[in-house]
């Protein structure tokens, strides 16, 4: 994607981003954080857009947002509420914890920049028949194990649920 | 090239802490969905901006990140299940709270 502003654009989402996740992380209120997470979501589907990866984009907005993001509110209607009757979150911040995630960040990013290639010329945008190519080519083998997971999951639901009400 | 890098790491880093110091096990999965959406980002962003890839190259790499999005969704739904059980049948719902499972 080479339009103009598209810095400000990726920027725009890259800020979104973080300050949605701050929120996830720190918010008390069990909504909040599902609206936070949900902001969060939409702005990675963004910024797969923006580095050509539209339907990757399209599988988070559907799978993530319109999937997880309803199973997080369906099991924040079952958890604890307060005296108010709103349904809130505990958390034990602690200050040591934050400094180690930082560093943790950083020394990850140093690692990763330190033996970076060098930036080549950006592609053209992977489209739909590529991504088909490689699932029905050299990933088929992902692509079958993928759908056993996923039946796999259904099965562990319904076992999960029906022990549940026996 | 380190704008993405630097980006990624700090969310996964953001999603680290809310995995330790969060208690409640929604709030952890949320962290845990942060980390993979972090890693999914830093994944297609290095396969963009490295050196000679080509539009054969960034579907495959899509690909692997479309199975990482299908794995989190299994993850999630499962986790979700497990949660709700475990409200419905002893009310817990904190991480301090599974202290042991039973097989």
């Amino acid at each position: 994607m080479t339009l103009p502003g598209a810095d400000i654009v990726v920027g725009t989402l890259a800020v979104a981003a973080v300050i949605s996740a701050v929120l996830v992380v720190v918010v008390r209120e069990a909504m909040r954080m599902a609206l936070s997470l949900g902001v969060f979501l939409l702005s990675s589907a963004g910024l797969f857009l923006y580095y050509g990866a539209p339907f990757l984009a399209a599988a988070q907005v559907f799978v993530y947002v319109g999937g997880v993001l309803v199973l997080v509110v369906l099991a924040i209607m079952v958890i604890r509420r307060s005296p108010d009757g709103s349904p809130v979150l505990a958390s034990r911040h602690d200050p040591v914890s934050a400094a180690m995630c930082a560093m943790f960040a950083a020394g990850a990013s140093w690692l990763l920049l330190r033996d970076a290639p060098p930036r080549g010329p950006m592609s053209g945008t992977s489209g739909s028949a590529d991504l088909a190519s490689a699932f029905l080519g050299p990933m088929v083998v992902h692509m079958e194990l993928l759908g056993a997971l996923l039946l796999v999951a259904l099965v562990a639901v319904v076992a999960i649920s029906e022990g549940e009400r026996r | 090239m380190s704008v993405p890098v630097v980006l990624c790491m700090s969310l996964f880093g953001i999603g680290l802490y809310g995995l330790l110091s969060r208690r409640d096990v929604i709030a952890v999965l949320a962290s845990v969905e942060i980390m993979l959406v972090s890693a999914n980002v830093l994944l297609i962003a290095l396969a963009r901006t490295g050196s000679g890839a080509s539009v054969a190259d960034l579907g495959r790499v899509e690909a692997v990140g479309v199975t990482i999005v299908v794995i989190a969704a299994a993850e999630a739904a499962v986790g979700m299940a497990l949660l709700i059980a475990a409200v419905r049948r002893s009310g817990r719902q904190t991480v301090d709270e599974f202290r042991q499972v039973r097989g």
